[in-house]
């Protein structure tokens, strides 16, 4: 089964993009295919490179839709996993004996005070709730200061006022973004919107219409608000 | 391009519905004649039970009357003392020959198709070859003694504790695992905090059932002379003292409970720590 089919996109570096589509239109496929995830049948490259390349993955950061944290270890050591791919011995021997390793410590205490879950970092994933686990994972990704960041429905079981936290912290990241939304509203804060419906791409512009809206979604979708673009 | 024309472009492919399996009846058949052969090759009679009913009756009316003189109590405890021992020195062993054939075993750290294969087959041939076969290589080998017996418990056990452990680390749930190698984190990364820390509870489970195994293994390696509370039921059977029989049987029984009483409260604290 083709998930995604007959598919031609570029983004620049820098370019930051929704990747609009209701469920099922190919868009976490389109994401798991730029990190390397999921085998593709034609090219695909990121910055020149093979996304399966290790070093595409560690300049690469990414937000899952779903919960992805392991729920045994601390919120501080879930965090900081994203930049476990460059670890050195003392590195190592800080996150074991629970304490942030140097390089790392101020960008997220930042990370963790803008998100407001500072006060959640010494605890269990297992015991914060959904929408802190969801931050969690969000520093995880921001960390390491990627390049390219991906987030797939990242506001996802966020309230708004956090919903709007976070993204601001993926947009202000200064990294070539794609975020994947089925929610039009949010699309519109992108000055590039690549829209899927059954696997193929259907729009790939600044403008979102009315009529394009509801050739995404096949009429039965919430209808753009007046003078929304 | 209007969105007119867009709109006839493709629906979401469905899936396939999934096929039911066929030749179900046939595989039933098989298992119930597999069952039936296997009940009457073991010669397994409800009657046999009731003929020879006075010999059992007999030994557990000798049973009624354990030796608890305290000279043989003392012995008692040394020998049970002797198969914890035995039982924890066999797990340290297996624990350690495990280790290294568990964590390339489990498909989801990624190793080479050629280092898991040789994972396996050193796994296979560790728990192919019987307990009991280990005991009496080794107490050739080295003599009789508790030596023997934990040998052969921890060399038996590695390869028990290598594919079970594996399949503990293999069940751990993917997203998390995913997260961390899409990060460009190696192998050894993601299995130390991705893999082992999901599986942890379940490891923990494991090592305890085969402590458990083990304080049993070692009573019947006993008979072997690999020491223990098995190699005293030994002697007290061929030399038909039944009274001391009935004292290392509760002995063994005492020693299981408080094994399961222990390995139940560490199994909730390793849940509770996970």
């Amino acid at each position: 089964m083709r998930a995604v089919d007959h598919l031609t996109v570029s983004v620049e570096d820098g370019e930051q993009v929704a990747l609009l589509g209701p469920s099922g239109s190919g868009k976490t496929t389109l994401l798991r295919a730029v990190l390397g995830a999921v085998a593709v049948s034609g090219r695909l490259r990121v910055g020149g490179h093979d996304p399966r390349d290790r070093r595409v993955r560690r300049a690469t950061g990414f937000v899952r839709q779903g919960d992805d944290l392991v729920l045994g270890l601390s919120a501080r050591l879930n965090a900081l996993t994203g930049t476990a791919a460059g670890w050195r011995a003392r590195d190592w021997a800080a996150a074991c004996a629970g304490r942030v390793p140097a390089p790392h410590a101020e960008r997220l205490a930042e990370l963790a005070e803008a998100l407001g879950v500072a006060d959640c970092l010494p605890a269990r994933a297992a015991d914060l709730s959904g929408g802190q686990r969801k931050r969690i994972s969000l520093i995880r990704a921001l960390l390491p200061r990627p390049s390219l960041l991906l987030a797939d429905e990242p506001t996802n079981g966020l309230d708004p006022v956090t919903a709007g936290t976070a993204m601001e912290a993926l947009r202000s990241a200064g990294a070539t973004l794609i975020v994947s939304t089925h929610d039009l509203a949010l699309a519109r804060h992108f000055s590039r919107v690549i829209a899927l419906r059954g696997g193929r791409l259907v729009h790939d512009g600044s403008y979102i219409d009315d009529r394009t809206a509801a050739a995404i979604y096949g009429g039965g979708v919430p209808r753009m608000t007046p003078g929304a673009t | 391009m209007t969105p007119d024309e867009l709109s006839w472009r493709a629906q979401a492919p469905r899936p396939a519905p999934r096929a039911r399996p066929r030749g179900r009846w046939a595989a039933a058949l098989v298992a119930a004649a597999a069952l039936g052969w296997a009940v009457t090759g073991a010669g397994v009679r409800p009657g046999a039970l009731i003929e020879g009913r006075s010999g059992g009756l007999r030994l557990l009316r000798a049973f009624a009357h354990p030796d608890l003189t305290p000279g043989f109590l003392h012995l008692v405890g040394g020998a049970v003392a002797e198969t914890v021992q035995i039982s924890l020195t066999g797990l340290l062993f297996a624990v350690l020959l495990a280790v290294p054939a568990a964590v390339p075993l489990a498909g989801n750290v990624g190793v080479p198709s050629l280092v898991r294969s040789a994972a396996r087959m050193y796994a296979a041939v560790l728990r192919g070859v019987p307990d009991l076969m280990w005991a009496l290589l080794f107490v050739a080998t080295i003599g009789p003694g508790p030596a023997a017996g934990a040998l052969a418990i921890g060399v038996h056990g590695g390869g028990l504790l290598a594919k079970l452990g594996a399949e503990q680390l293999e069940a751990v749930d993917p997203a998390p695992v995913e997260a961390i190698r899409l990060t460009g984190a190696g192998r050894f990364t993601t299995a130390a905090l991705a893999i082992v820390p999901q599986a942890a509870a379940g490891l923990t489970s494991l090592l305890l059932y085969q402590w458990e195994c083990n304080i049993r293994t070692s009573t019947v390696l006993g008979f072997v002379g690999a020491g223990g509370v098995g190699q005293e039921l030994a002697i007290s059977l061929k030399l038909f003292r039944y009274a001391e029989l009935s004292t290392l049987v509760i002995a063994v029984l005492l020693l299981m409970l408080a094994v399961d009483v222990l390995s139940r409260a560490a199994r909730r604290w390793a849940g509770a720590a996970a």
